[in-house]
């Protein structure tokens, strides 16, 4: 008994060598040993492996003889009976054995073929990626293409879904998104101000139309009654503003271009600038319009205005100019130091304010009376509104009649008085007092009573009597002369005319209009001024001693505006001294969007000096200025 | 990116004289100079230049600087399509890449610039936060290719001289094949433990392995140690095959931690651009979404 073995090598060039040697026995073994039958050298073969035996019946017994395996057809087997003629095929580490029966010679025929490399870097290796990190990390192009769509379609995609979900409620000022994430948001280039705060996530209350910029008609959705019109003809202001030149040419060409039209709310109020008010709108874009608007618009009333402190016209008070019955005519009249305004009354404010007259010394009688102790004061008469901003009318109840008494007669310890206000009151009450008011006949010049024996009582109460009747003033109509005329009460204060009517004793008080606002286009606000001295600005207060002089300031000269307020920037004329400078932008006095109330600052600024309310500019500018 | 610079021709000297001159200095350091002329005065014009107080980014300055970031990304991002085609001269790829490296350096100020400063939870942010990613990659990259390439050829010179990548596989092919054939009169526990070290692909690892350089499951030091654990109480013979084995697997182990340290800074020398690229990518699309978003809410 005998087998052939065949030992299979490959040569470089991929040629098989076959090195056939025949075992003689019915054993042999399989292993790494080189002793062995079949070796095997391969470190995953055991020294000696498995044993083969011959039956008699030609088939093969296979053993392992330690504890390793082998492969039978691709099964792990320990032993295995196997018939030569079937064939079969066993594996041993990298080796791989074919059982046949050699055609020739009839015997069990091993044929031993390695399959595996020696080692795994024996295996032919790639050069050029093998030292890359190819196969370790996903590729360049595979995750370029997952980023790009990833945000492609998470900014991109998805915000367009949401404008088109919500589209039709643009334009409705009621319609909100319901309050959740909204894609779009995202776009979102800064939180909303204060104001708009509550618009969140509604981008198209705004943004209505996609590629359209935001139009002034999604302001009014809204802005119904608040948005007072700067002018209400638009091809004006454009007028106004008149053709841009140079950058700002170059920067509405591109607007232009960019479907960005000029002249919009948002324009100047410009959104998503961070939370908080939106800032008062700088001085510029007053002055891009008023600065030499004469020239551009030729028609306009309105005199060329730029910085306050070099180019601002002279005021023009809103004053008095006549009564249409009780009711005051105004007229706008330019400023000058002599402007008068006739408001129907005599007062000498020189006298009043004067330390040293008469009126000084009954203020010093009546000490705790007046607000000074050596002489009248403004507080005396003139009282601030609730705001502080200007004064209530002076009232002849509260401010005069301490001193210009109206009472005419004493009744025990009351004083009667004559009506203020209504002459016809006044003559009614005058003419009553002497029908009723003579005096009564003593009860002993009478015939009938009982009386002191003799001539002499009864001639000294005739006589009493007689005097009284005397001496009292029997005309009324003389006594209403009186009061209306000169030395009269009436007459001190009021100008009394011979026009009036039966009633009034054929007297007539001219109307009195007390003027509330002289300066209606600007703000002025005395709050503010407090802490000055009235005389500071009102200079003629002391010395006027005519009652149409007008003591409201100008914007030049002795106590003008032009004192203490400089330009935006601190520019002066150089003909005004200034000694504290008060930097004053338009927005201090001038709103765009004007009504009868102060002009518009943010909430938080409202207490702080107007010229730095205004929008500054976020980013470090120089020169810095420092205040 | 070496040159033999042409000596002059009527010259007796025959010494070869290399003059390599990398991108960071190309051109005498031009677009450095450059870039950081354009970063001076574009910071000088962003703090001087009078403009409404609103959004910077709105205003001309901030369109004009976001229309030559958007530009400048783009043209940036060619570099992938550019250094396909090597040229020489005044626009050789170097001249190219010097200019990506110094302008892209100079993005960091265009594109914060155009940001005014103004961040948020936006696609805007997002796009701002993915350019400074590139960037900062690309800086990483620039510290890579100036450091890297001077420990790879130090890894790869030793007293023999220097060994090329294919010659690392060699040399491990040839360790293998003298370790099997030392090993085959093992007994079957060592021999296992040395066909583990065989098996084992010096490629093989995670990109974590790669780019540490650290293989704790490494079969043949583990093969080496518990060889010498077996043979510590076993007798000395004169000619013991371990003994061989032992000392081929730490010349294989030598090698590996070679190839390993070369692995790691090749490696190195790749990976940002796994970044680089993609986030790139990724920029470009959040730059569309912003675009478009501006225009689209104008």
């Amino acid at each position: 008994m005998s087998f052939l073995v065949r030992q299979i090598a490959l040569k470089s060039s991929g040629e098989e060598i076959v090195r056939p040697s025949t075992i003689e026995g019915a054993e042999l073994i399989i292993g790494r040993d080189a002793a062995s039958a079949i070796h095997l050298p391969d470190l995953a073969v055991d020294p000696r492996h498995a044993r083969v035996k011959q039956a008699a019946d030609g088939s093969l017994t296979i053993t392992s003889v330690g504890e390793l395996a082998f492969d039978v057809n691709g099964r792990s087997n320990t032993q295995a009976t196997l018939d030569p003629v079937v064939g079969a095929e066993l594996g041993f580490g990298g080796h791989r054995i074919t059982l046949s029966r050699d055609s020739e010679t009839g015997l069990p025929t091993f044929t031993v073929r390695r399959v595996e490399a020696v080692s795994d870097s024996a295996e032919d290796k790639d050069v050029t990626t093998a030292y890359t990190l190819k196969g370790l990390l996903p590729g360049k192009r595979i995750s370029a293409w997952s980023f790009a769509i990833l945000v492609l379609i998470a900014f991109l995609a998805f915000p367009i879904y949401s404008y088109v979900t919500y589209k039709p409620l643009a334009m409705q000022e009621k319609a909100r998104r319901p309050d959740s994430f909204h894609a779009d948001q995202t776009w979102s280039s800064g939180p909303l101000s204060a104001a708009h705060k509550n618009l969140g996530g509604d981008c198209q209350a705004c943004h209505t139309e996609a590629f359209v910029a935001v139009t002034d008609n999604a302001c009014l959705t809204c802005h119904t009654k608040d948005a007072h019109d700067h002018i209400a003809d638009k091809s004006r202001l454009l007028k106004a503003r008149g053709d841009p030149t140079g950058m700002a040419a170059l920067q509405r060409v591109v607007a232009t271009a960019f479907n960005r039209p000029a002249g919009r709310c948002v324009d100047c109020h410009t959104e998503h600038e961070g939370e908080g008010a939106m800032p008062a709108t700088q001085e510029k874009f007053c002055a891009d319009c008023h600065n030499g608007m004469k020239g551009r618009l030729p028609d306009t009333k309105i005199a060329d205005a730029a910085d306050f402190g070099t180019a601002h016209p002279q005021f023009k008070p809103m004053i008095i100019s006549g009564m249409n019955g009780a009711k005051p005519v105004f007229t706008r009249a330019d400023w000058s130091p002599s402007l008068q305004e006739n408001n129907g009354l005599k007062f000498t404010h020189g006298q009043h304010l004067s330390k040293t007259n008469g009126i000084a010394q009954m203020v010093r009688r009546m000490p705790g009376q007046f607000t000074g102790s050596e002489a009248l004061d403004c507080k005396d008469c003139h009282q601030s509104d609730s705001t502080g901003t200007r004064f209530e009318p002076v009232e002849m109840e509260d401010s005069c009649q301490s001193c210009h008494s109206l009472s005419f007669d004493q009744i025990g310890g009351t004083f009667r008085t004559l009506r203020h206000g209504e002459p016809e009151q006044v003559v009614a009450e005058l003419r009553s007092f002497y029908r009723g008011g003579a005096p009564a006949r003593p009860a002993t010049l009478s015939g009938l009573a009982r009386r002191v024996p003799g001539d002499a009582a009864a001639r000294s109460t005739a006589a009493d009597y007689a005097r009284a009747v005397r001496f009292y003033p029997t005309r009324a109509e003389q006594a209403v002369a009186q009061v209306f005329s000169n030395g009269g009460m009436c007459y001190d204060c009021h100008t009394v005319t011979r026009g009036g009517t039966a009633a009034s004793g054929g007297f007539a008080v001219q109307q009195v209009a007390q003027n509330a606002r002289y300066y209606q286009k600007g703000w002025f606000d005395h709050k503010p001024h407090n802490k000055s001295d009235c005389a500071d600005c009102h200079t003629q207060a002391t010395t006027s001693n005519k009652a149409s002089d007008l003591l409201v300031p100008g914007i030049d000269g002795k106590g003008g505006c032009r004192t203490c307020h400089v330009g935006g920037d601190g520019a002066k004329l150089t003909t005004a001294s200034v000694k504290d400078p008060v930097d004053s932008s338009c927005a201090m006095c001038h709103s765009y969007h004007m009504d009868t109330d102060a002009p518009w600052a943010p909430k938080k600024d409202r207490k702080k000096d107007v010229a730095q309310t205004v929008a500054v500019a976020d980013r470090p500018r120089f020169p810095v200025k420092l205040h | 990116m070496a040159s033999i610079a042409p000596k002059k021709r009527t010259g007796a000297s025959r010494a070869r004289t290399s003059t390599h001159e990398g991108f960071l200095r190309h051109n005498n350091g031009f677009w450095g100079k450059l870039s950081a002329a354009i970063a001076l005065g574009l910071m000088a014009l962003y703090i001087f230049v009078p403009l409404p107080g609103q959004h910077f980014g709105s205003s001309w300055l901030g369109y004009t600087l976001g229309t030559i970031g958007a530009l400048l990304i783009l043209w940036l991002t060619m570099l992938g399509m550019r250094k396909r085609a090597i040229t020489p001269g005044r626009w050789s790829l170097k001249a190219w890449t010097s200019a990506h490296v110094y302008l892209g350096l100079c993005l960091t100020v265009i594109g914060t610039l155009h940001s005014g400063f103004h961040f948020g939870w936006n696609v805007h942010t997002l796009a701002w936060a993915l350019m400074l990613l590139v960037i900062a990659t690309g800086i990483f990259g620039i510290w890579i290719y100036a450091t890297a390439p001077r420990a790879l050829s130090a890894n790869r010179y030793d007293d023999e001289g220097a060994i090329t990548e294919k010659q690392m596989i060699e040399a491990i092919r040839s360790l293998d094949r003298q370790i099997h054939d030392a090993a085959q009169t093992l007994d079957p526990q060592s021999a296992a433990l040395v066909n583990l070290s065989l098996e084992e692909d010096a490629f093989t690892g995670s990109f974590w392995n790669r780019v540490t350089g650290n293989y704790p499951k490494c079969a043949t030091r583990h093969a080496a140690a518990e060889l010498r654990l077996i043979r510590t109480y076993q007798p000395r013979v004169g000619d013991d095959p371990a003994d061989k084995v032992d000392a081929l697997l730490t010349r294989k182990e030598a090698m590996l931690g070679r190839m390993r340290r070369h692995l790691k800074l090749k490696s190195w020398l790749q990976a940002w651009l796994y970044i680089h690229v993609p986030v790139t990518f990724a920029l470009i699309a959040a730059l569309s979404a912003h675009i478009v978003s501006v225009f689209f809410y104008w």
